[in-house]
């Protein structure tokens, strides 16, 4: 690779994506999804501090090809971003997310706004999406340094992208996270109840959907689970989740499977 | 008709030289040294928006005296190199002495065959580790590329303010002097310079994958103290 140097009239900015394009780096969408593990359940939680996303482990095809997938990656300090769909093209996706946002801060001397982020995805969506339908759906959420706020983005398949004021979820797994989410979100959640609920969500969506995996308590495999709030991108310890999955799934073991009523 | 005139190499060459000197000489100096735990960049630069020190990668720092939009171009082409190289094979393989390389041959090209030779000198500071060294590439507006262990001055007065911080730098100091001597060669025994009007960056390790930062108003002024 030579150094890129550029004309004023057509030169990239400081879009990496752009610069990859021209430059030839990254790869086109191809025709593959039917063969690649995909199946997933991410869910984000809006709670007063922040965001909390929960993501299940496990990269499906016809048979469990990885229970140690890791779906949901910070793209930098104060934004998560997490994948659903073709592993390959999604941890390709998540690659060019993190580098694109590195990229702009150092071209520019500047962080691009976190609304400035969600946009700039919507093409790499569409692009990936168009030749193949959703190859990768991505999520995204972050804090908000500008407004002190944690805020979600969602995307479909054309690459559109809109902003949920309360949950949201990716990956053949959603109508059962979904159905937990729609019954147990409350506007005044704290931490604690937004990581709850979050853990209850993708329980709900491992113990109903046969490509999203639930905690495995075999290998000591637990779902992610991450906040994102002013102090940034933190990672819930492995044994935290555990406790909490356990905690779960004790209740449901005593009442026998159900969820006995209430939501817990 | 248009008549072509015969100008020896010689003359070309030093014609050029001269211009791409006398360019760099308009614009305030800058100092690259390393300290105790990593590597100072420090330029004088009255603007706080327009700067002469940039993050490349994460270990890899640029700096540029001369014309602005020359060596800003420069800059930015050196960080889409950097980005591509390791999105295309791994972070560990984004090497500074390659890019140094390609600065060199640029510079040299458009030294020899450009409308006009660049009226830029540059740096391309690398913090090492276990795989890389800590080098200064120093790359001059005709493409001579110089690597120092040490410390590097840019810039028209480049001479004068090497011989001054050399009488101070003869061991690595901490970053609290070193910056000090930077700072007291740049402005030299009969001025001073205000804090507004330097712009400091280092190449440390913080325990983070990045390790360039760039250092605040107050942050300077705390260690000048």
């Amino acid at each position: 690779m030579g150094l890129p140097l550029y004309d004023a009239h057509n030169d990239p900015g400081p879009s990496f994506f752009q610069y990859a394009q021209s430059a030839g780096l990254s790869t086109t969408s191809s025709p593959t999804a039917a063969f690649s593990a995909h199946a997933t359940t991410v869910i984000a939680v809006r709670y007063d501090q922040g965001v909390v996303m929960v993501g299940d482990r496990q990269a499906t095809g016809n048979y469990i090809a990885s229970r140690d997938v890791r779906k949901i990656e910070p793209a930098d300090r104060f934004t998560a971003i997490a994948i659903s769909g073709t592993a390959a093209r999604g941890i390709e996706f998540i690659l060019m997310a993190q580098l694109s946002f590195e990229h702009y801060e150092k071209m520019t001397d500047s962080a691009l706004s976190l609304e400035g982020k969600a946009n700039y995805l919507s093409p790499i969506v569409q692009r990936n999406n168009l030749t193949t339908p959703l190859i990768v759906v991505p999520l995204l959420a972050g804090w908000d340094p500008s407004h002190q706020v944690g805020r979600i983005f969602e995307y479909d398949g054309a690459g559109g992208c809109y902003e949920r004021f309360d949950f949201a979820t990716i990956g053949s797994g959603t109508p059962f996270a979904e159905s937990a989410l729609r019954l147990g979100y409350r506007t005044d959640l704290d931490r604690e109840a937004a990581l709850e609920l979050g853990a209850l969500a993708l329980y709900e969506a491992g113990d109903n959907d046969p490509s999203t995996g639930g905690p495995d308590f075999v290998r000591n495999i637990y779902p992610m689970m991450v906040t994102i709030t002013s102090e940034g991108f933190q990672e819930l310890s492995s044994d935290d989740v555990a406790a909490r999955f356990h905690a779960i799934n004790d209740r449901r073991t005593q009442s026998g499977g159900v969820a006995g009523g209430t939501l817990r | 008709m248009t008549n072509y005139f015969y100008v020896s190499p010689e003359q070309l060459t030093k014609d050029r030289a001269e211009f791409a000197q006398k360019g760099i000489a308009r614009g305030r100096s800058l100092v690259a040294a390393l300290y105790d735990e990593g590597v100072l960049l420090v330029a004088e630069n009255p603007s706080a928006s327009l700067n002469k020190i940039s993050e490349i990668y994460d270990r890899i720092a640029f700096a540029g005296v001369g014309k602005y939009n020359e060596f800003d171009r420069l800059r930015e082409a050196g960080i889409r190199w950097a980005d591509g190289t390791g999105f295309t094979y791994s972070r560990e393989d984004v090497d500074a002495r390659a890019l140094a390389n390609y600065y060199a041959q640029h510079l040299g090209d458009m030294f020899t065959e450009g409308q006009k030779p660049l009226e830029v000198e540059i740096l391309v500071a690398q913090l090492g580790n276990k795989i890389r060294p800590t080098k200064l590439y120093r790359i001059a507006y005709e493409g001579t590329i110089s690597d120092e262990s040490r410390f590097a001055v840019l810039g028209g007065d480049a001479e004068t303010i090497r011989g001054r911080f050399a009488a101070t730098e003869e061991v690595i100091h901490p970053l609290r002097e070193t910056l000090k001597n930077a700072v007291s060669a740049l402005a030299g025994p009969e001025r001073s310079i205000e804090t507004s009007e330097l712009e400091v960056g280092i190449l440390e390790d913080r325990g983070a994958r990045r390790t360039f930062l760039r250092l605040n108003d107050e942050q300077v002024s705390e260690l000048l103290r």
